[in-house]
């Protein structure tokens, strides 16, 4: 089966989203806050993976968002990683209130060209914005940072909701012009997703299996 | 003498008949001969803990009912025997408690001195006459209930008190709750008599822990069960105080090293957790209570490097805590302020949390190692069973292409913690406890039997996302120690059907 399809009809799409980064950046909670528009203090540090789905609507097109929320605890990468399978997005956290989450971006991309998600797009957010007392990332060290690996960057706060949504449809829109890009050259596919993990209903999958030339 | 004191003594005659009795040495010597004895046992506890559970190794299947006094001994009599030798040497030296009048139970309470061994068990003794009062109150009001409607004859003492359904016609709801203190106080009064010793024997104790421990005597029976504390009474309080002992030096020496470089990683991992453990009960938000969790969680981390701290052994703490935490207090647990309690009792609380959890975690080890080898075993064990045993539901998952892995790998990192309420928890562990591999392998069929009780519901989920959400939030909110119960009693059955018998898995 082909490597690339998507799960697309009349303009209608579904795309994996994968958040990851160090513990204790505000992985989970920009998930809930995009998911649900909620953000609470008390919760429990992930383990495994955590899932919540996204429906919105950009450039007139339906977009369904699987966002698959990791742990960031080191000794779970192994098991983690199975996760990564079939990601078309990939969202990036550090927090700006802890030098050492950026630095370790780097090792998170590794990680990622480990298992050849090369081609995924890749997104990053510098999380915690709203505790600028305590930043301890410039704005620009990590810009320049960003700018040199080809990834935008935008400064969010999972706590005020500051930027989150904008980041995403970012990404939302990056992935469409990806996945456009993919179907027009119909070469080698950028978008590595993985029928069985972003096919959603039996419905779909008929679409993906049958029509979907991706 | 109490039908607790005969029993006793008949546990005792039958065990040590040979056994005569004589004064009590001064307590200087009967340490110097534990003392001795323990030298052929490096690392004593760990020693007792081991072969108990040798010497123990049962489920509740194995008989229906409490084996007779006595006849754990001879069901073993080649590992007993150095037990019976030094038993007897100790006992001939030794005043016989149990012998004298009721009021002497007391002083063995007292002797032993420990607020949670005490506790439970002198106010079961106790309770002993109040308790019988009470109780022939309520057969008499039961009685009287036999002239109007006819009902089930009343439970023999010596038989398992599970509350069983009732036949029609369904007694009226005060006529339950009588029927459920009346078993609850039964109970209590079986455990008391076992854990008052003077040997606590591991098997009986087991299948009385195995349908649930009265909340009573539940920090003591967990120690017991943990192979924390000795089966001896007269060895208790001597193992809790150099226990106790060595964890506090152990805090001196190595705590301060939480900030070396070598260890400022796994003390930062821990120091972001603890205020995300259990973070809506707020017994767990009190700054002292989350720096005993640090403090214990970081001096295992440090003495485990092979595993070290790994997410979800935090939340493997709050049980013990919790249990022990009872021992102090008939308030509410779950909002008690700790600040009410004595520095000691605080320090008595981390101390034996601390080893139990060591225990806990020597049986589950490849859980936190690299690659996690025990979880993944355990996964692709679980979906081995649920194929074999709810073939619908497999299929059901697969054909949505669901892996076991997205929504099981939690149910086994954090022992289905984060799927149950905590006092779920505590009464599953009862049942952990009494199994003789039960947070490594009794564990995955709970797990099987949880997934499959589900089963109706999520094969109504027709898409993988519904599935999946599903599956990480199945709706536990209000579950009770009966949901447990039948939880257990499902994975019991699986466990009987497949537990000895793998091949059984591999047939299809």
């Amino acid at each position: 089966m082909d490597q690339n399809q998507n799960c697309h009809k009349n303009n209608e799409f579904l795309f994996k989203v994968l958040i990851i980064g160090d513990v204790a950046v505000g992985k989970s909670s920009i998930m809930k806050r995009f998911a649900e528009n909620v953000f609470d203090r008390k919760y429990g540090s992930t383990i495994g993976v955590d899932f919540k789905t996204k429906k919105l609507k950009l450039g007139g097109k339906a977009v369904k968002l699987q966002i698959w929320d990791t742990a960031g605890h080191e000794r779970f990468r192994s098991i983690t990683s199975a996760f990564y399978r079939g990601a078309h997005g990939i969202v990036l956290v550090y927090d700006v209130t802890r030098m050492e989450t950026f630095t370790n971006i780097p090792k998170w991309l590794q990680e990622l060209d480990l298992q050849d998600y090369n081609c995924t797009v890749k997104i990053l957010f510098g999380n915690k914005s709203d505790l600028s007392s305590e930043r301890d990332v410039p704005r620009e060290t990590a810009f320049k940072y960003a700018d040199s690996n080809n990834m935008f960057l935008f400064e969010t706060s999972a706590k005020t909701g500051n930027s989150v949504n904008e980041a995403f449809e970012h990404l939302v829109s990056r992935m469409l012009v990806a996945f456009h890009e993919a179907e027009s050259t119909a070469t080698k596919p950028i978008l590595s997703g993985d029928l069985s993990t972003c096919i959603l209903s039996e419905q779909e999958k008929i679409i993906a299996g049958s029509g979907c030339s991706c | 003498m109490s039908d607790a004191a005969k029993n006793r003594v008949l546990v005792l005659g039958a065990q040590f008949n040979r056994v005569e009795k004589s004064g009590t040495l001064p307590v200087q010597e009967k340490k110097s001969f534990w003392k001795r004895n323990t030298n052929k046992l490096p690392g004593s506890i760990k020693a007792v803990q081991s072969k108990g559970s040798q010497d123990h190794p049962t489920s509740p299947s194995s008989s229906g009912s409490p084996s007779p006094p006595g006849n754990t001994i001879s069901s073993n009599p080649e590992k007993m025997r150095g037990k019976i030798q030094s038993f007897e040497d100790y006992t001939s030296k030794t005043h016989d408690a149990w012998c004298e009048d009721d009021d002497d139970v007391e002083k063995v309470g007292e002797r032993v001195g420990s607020v949670i061994i005490q506790e439970p068990t002198v106010k079961v003794i106790r309770g002993g006459d109040i308790r019988t009062g009470i109780l022939s109150r309520m057969k008499k009001k039961h009685n009287h209930a036999n002239d109007v409607r006819p009902r089930q004859a009343p439970s023999s003492s010596n038989k398992e008190h599970t509350v069983q359904p009732k036949p029609l016609p369904l007694p009226p709801h005060a006529e339950i709750q009588l029927e459920l203190q009346e078993q609850e106080m039964l109970k209590l009064e079986r455990f008391g008599k076992i854990l008052a010793g003077p040997t606590t024997d591991l098997v009986i104790l087991r299948q009385y822990s195995w349908s649930g421990i009265p909340a009573q005597v539940r920090p003591t029976t967990w120690q017991l069960l943990s192979g924390y504390l000795p089966v001896n009474i007269d060895r208790r309080q001597s193992v809790l105080d150099r226990k106790r002992q060595e964890y506090y030096n152990l805090l001196k020496q190595y705590y301060d090293t939480r900030h070396e470089d070598i260890h400022q990683d796994t003390f930062r991992q821990i120091h972001i957790d603890i205020p995300r453990t259990n973070p809506l009960i707020p017994l767990f938000q009190q700054p002292a209570v989350q720096e005993t969790f640090e403090r214990i969680l970081y001096i295992w981390a440090i003495r485990h490097p092979a595993s070290g701290y790994v997410q979800g052994i935090n939340d493997l703490v709050t049980p013990f805590f919790v249990v022990f935490l009872s021992a102090f207090t008939d308030g509410e647990l779950e909002t008690y302020d700790v600040s009410k309690l004595s520095k000691d009792a605080l320090n008595t609380i981390e101390a034996d949390s601390f080893w139990c959890l060591g225990k806990l975690l020597d049986g589950i080890q490849d859980n936190y190692t690299f690659a996690q080898p025990g979880i993944q075993h355990k996964i692709h064990a679980l979906k081995d069973l649920i194929q074999r045993v709810d073939a619908p539901l497999h299929h059901h998952l697969i054909k949505h292409n669901v892996e076991y892995l997205q929504f099981s790998f939690r149910w086994m990192n954090n022992l289905l913690m984060r799927e149950l309420p905590l006092r779920c928890t505590i009464r599953l562990w009862d049942t952990y406890l009494s199994e003789a591999e039960g947070f490594s392998k009794f564990h995955l069929y709970v797990c099987a039997a949880f997934l499959m009780k589900y089963s109706e519901r999520i094969r109504e989920e027709s898409d993988f996302q519904s599935l999946l959400i599903l599956l990480q939030n199945l709706p536990t909110g209000n579950w009770g120690y009966k949901d447990v119960e039948l939880l257990v009693a499902e994975a019991f059955k699986l466990k009987s059907l497949f537990g000895e018998a793998p091949k059984h898995l591999q047939s299809r």
